[in-house]
């Protein structure tokens, strides 16, 4: 046993409002620079739709994560091979068109247009190349289903689902959407980093954290094309890449992310995973529908005392051990099994975890009346608004039975505490519904807290980073004392 | 301080103590120690012997001779460090001798000076007073050439068979015709007429031992060609220039040509290599779309 400690996510889905705070949280806290103005390390999208960078989750077109070739892991996008042929000319690199060009408006033609019977307006001009442009698309251009006959009909999860299930999809008055924001995954079989052929870019060994080294990139651009997620981004102007770090300088001094932060619908939990290292390539290896319940057993439990002995062995701190105990992302994955990873089929065995949505019907439109369900208050999970099919595509590898459960305890929670506060659901029915989710009443109060109630400090269980621990291993840790602050220790530049 | 008096100035430590080294060298001849003549035969070998003889009759340039007692040593001199001011200001004896040379001209020699000249006339005079000079000339046998030394020139001037001292091939530099391929180098004159030029076989012979143009003679000062090597090599430009025609400058467009159709056939290739690569991802979707 190989004990790690990995920072760990979980998204609860059927929280998330749609609200984008966390994309302009981190927009303006690490990509307004020039060169990043295209990035958004964070993004929220609406799904049904193709996001950002247009179907991205199609690796049919973008060759991006894993695939077992003769029981062998290998990188879709390269190899040993590959890299030297494909030196001066990776095929498969996104365009600028497939995220967006970057754009702001000529802001001084509002004050300075001379007088007419005009309303003065504000051209769009590109950020890249300063000329006027036609603005044809935006990193949410698709949100909340605009333009859902091109983009949400091309969702690349609603394959397999039928010609009936598309068109009510779509229909009108029972269309149904939710929100799927995405940050990088810190994964812990990260593609890009298995692809870089600079070494740039590693998984930082006490927290897990995937970063690029400024000074090691040499714009590749392997991961661009190697990470199925699409999280790894270039800048054009530096010519280095860049992705999501997970805010590790407000983690190592105790704060939140600021995606995680700023979240309005309080969707997000952090908190430390502990997994064994050994067993990754084993489990990144499995057949598909065997992937999620084989990432669950990587994880390993922070209580039992082989794993906390073998952590001590491993050098891991007192305190992270201690904060993996308390950890919200340990409850939501391993003990209660509601948060699942996004497509790992793509084998790069994600940690950041979704709660996939339960979207319930609140109310119904009968002859002109808007009026509460309550009869039904929770539907079927079979005959969802948001097709099985999809959330399994998206969440369950292809695979229903892991979301099913996932919903189905949500569900019986959810009737649990209906019985408890209002009592239009009987006690029996709330029981039956918990026995068949294999959940216990003190579980279901539990995740009910923690989904609801939750308190700063319940969702991010941070440990102490210990920096001053990995440092002194690395380097003088006195080498930038006194030269604090954002930006590069040294500025960089193309070819240095 | 070198300890060769005729260092060339490329030679280490040549360039800055020339003169001394040159001072000293005078000096040296003057008092007639037996290392001095060495030197001057060695520059001589290097710089004069492609040309001329001495006592052996003409080759391109008019033999050396007595040559002192055709001109007097201040013309002599002058004309040796720098010819072309000579022919430029029309001086009748010079323009007698490029007549002679059927209009070759003695090429400027890098790093001549007055002093380097009247050494050198110093040793021609030695060397006319002996019985034979060592630099009568190479005896160039009349006979024609067998195959198998047309075959090894052939292979010499290709760079199929390396020079036994180490210098580059013709190939590198100069064309002839009937090479085959895309022919040879363009840096440097078509060799097919070299032949007819330096008027046969003995001035041929005698010019590739020490060749003393301002490109050729930093090649193969150091890594002259041995009289294995120059006689095949005289067959086969005898060869080229009897087997006639023009110089084969109509391979340029040729060449021109094959670099476009190699260019398509590479981007072709490559086209096929990468089919599969990304091209677009939003633009098919939205199509002609502005939404």
């Amino acid at each position: 046993m190989n004990v790690r400690s990995q920072i760990a996510m979980v998204f609860h889905l059927d929280k998330c409002i749609g609200c984008h705070t966390c994309s302009i949280a981190c927009k303006n806290i690490w990509t307004d620079r020039k060169g990043t103005e295209y990035m958004w390390w964070n993004n929220v999208e609406t799904k049904p739709g193709t996001g950002y960078p247009t179907k991205w989750e199609d690796q049919g077109e973008y060759y991006g994560g894993w695939e077992v070739v003769d029981g062998e892991l290998r990188i879709k996008s390269t190899s040993r091979a590959k890299i030297v042929a494909n030196i001066f000319h990776h095929p498969h690199q996104p365009s600028m068109d497939d995220y967006y060009e970057p754009w702001t408006y000529e802001y001084k033609e509002l004050f300075n247009a001379p007088e007419g019977p005009d309303q003065p307006t504000a051209r769009p001009i590109s950020m890249v190349t300063g000329e006027y442009i036609d603005v044809e698309a935006g990193p949410n251009w698709d949100d909340d289903l605009g333009g859902s006959p091109v983009y949400a009909a091309n969702d690349p999860n609603l394959a397999g689902l039928t010609a009936e299930q598309r068109d009510q999809l779509a229909a009108i008055e029972r269309l149904v959407f939710f929100y799927f924001p995405r940050i990088c995954n810190h994964c812990s079989n990260p593609s890009c980093v298995a692809a870089c052929p600079s070494g740039a870019l590693y998984k930082r060994g006490e927290d897990g954290i995937v970063l690029v080294d400024q000074k090691r990139c040499r714009a590749w651009r392997a991961c661009i094309a190697a990470c199925p997620y699409k999280k790894t981004f270039f800048n054009w102007f530096t010519g280095k890449t860049e992705k999501c770090i997970l805010c590790y300088p407000r983690l190592e001094t105790g704060q939140a992310p600021a995606c995680f932060h700023s979240c309005v619908g309080r969707i997000r939990y952090l908190g430390v995973l502990l997994y064994d290292a050994d067993r990754i390539e084993e489990v990144a290896k499995l057949p598909a529908e065997e992937l999620i319940e084989g990432q669950r057993a990587l994880i390993l439990d922070p209580h039992d005392p082989e794993v906390i002995r073998a952590a001590r062995a491993n050098g891991i701190h007192e305190s992270v051990i201690e904060s993996a105990q308390g950890s919200p992302v340990y409850k939501f994955v391993k003990v209660w099994k509601l948060a699942l990873p996004p497509h790992i089929e793509f084998r790069t065995l994600p940690m950041l975890f979704y709660v996939p949505p339960l979207s319930p019907v609140m109310a119904q439109k009968e002859g002109g009346i808007v009026d509460h369900v309550s009869d039904d208050l929770f539907h079927d999970i079979d005959q969802a608004r948001v097709p099985m099919r999809f959330l399994a595509n998206l969440f369950g590898a292809g695979h229903e039975g892991k979301v099913r459960f996932a919903l189905a305890k949500q569900k019986a929670v959810r009737l649990h505490r209906r019985a408890l506060t209002v009592g239009d659901v009987s006690p029996e029915t709330a029981a039956r519904a918990l026995r068949e989710a294999d959940c216990s009443p003190e579980e279901a109060e539990a995740i009910y807290r923690l989904t609801s109630l939750c308190t700063f400090e319940e969702r991010f269980v941070i440990p102490p980073m210990h920096r001053e621990e990995a440092l002194e291993m690395m380097a003088d840790p006195m080498e930038v004392k006194q030269a604090t602050g954002f930006g590069f220790v040294a500025g960089p530049r193309r070819g240095s | 301080m070198p300890t060769n008096r005729f260092a060339h100035p490329r030679a280490p430590g040549g360039r800055a103590a020339l003169p001394v080294g040159l001072l000293a060298g005078l000096l040296a001849l003057a008092a007639g120690p037996p290392g001095a003549a060495e030197e001057a035969a060695t520059y001589f070998r290097q710089n004069c012997m492609s040309c001329h003889t001495i006592g052996g009759g003409r080759t391109v340039g008019p033999d050396l001779k007595h040559v002192a007692e055709r001109k007097d040593a201040a013309w002599l001199e002058a004309f040796i460090v720098n010819p072309k001011a000579k022919l430029d200001a029309g001086d009748p004896y010079a323009l007698q001798l490029k007549e002679e040379a059927r209009g070759a001209i003695m090429p400027p020699i890098a790093g001549m000076t007055p002093e380097i000249a009247r050494s050198l006339l110093a040793f021609v005079a030695a060397e006319s007073a002996l019985p034979k000079s060592q630099f009568a000339g190479l005896e160039v046998t009349d006979e024609p050439f067998a195959a198998a030394d047309l075959e090894r020139g052939r292979a010499l001037f290709r760079g199929g068979a390396a020079l036994a001292n180490g210098g580059p091939n013709c190939l590198s530099c100069h064309t002839v015709r009937g090479l085959g391929g895309l022919g040879g180098g363009r840096l440097a004159p078509d060799l097919t007429k070299v032949y007819e030029r330096l008027q046969g076989r003995r001035n041929l012979a005698s010019w590739l031992q020490a060749p003393a143009t301002p490109t050729m003679r930093p090649l193969f000062v150091d890594r002259p060609l041995t009289n294995e090597e120059i006689l095949p090599l005289v067959a086969f430009l005898e060869e080229a220039a009897r087997a006639g025609g023009e110089d084969n400058a109509p391979t340029q467009p040729t060449f021109l040509l094959l670099g476009l159709g190699a260019a398509a056939v590479g981007l072709v290739a490559a086209d096929a290599v990468w089919r599969r690569r990304l091209r677009a991802v939003r633009r098919p979707l939205v199509g002609g779309r502005h939404d």
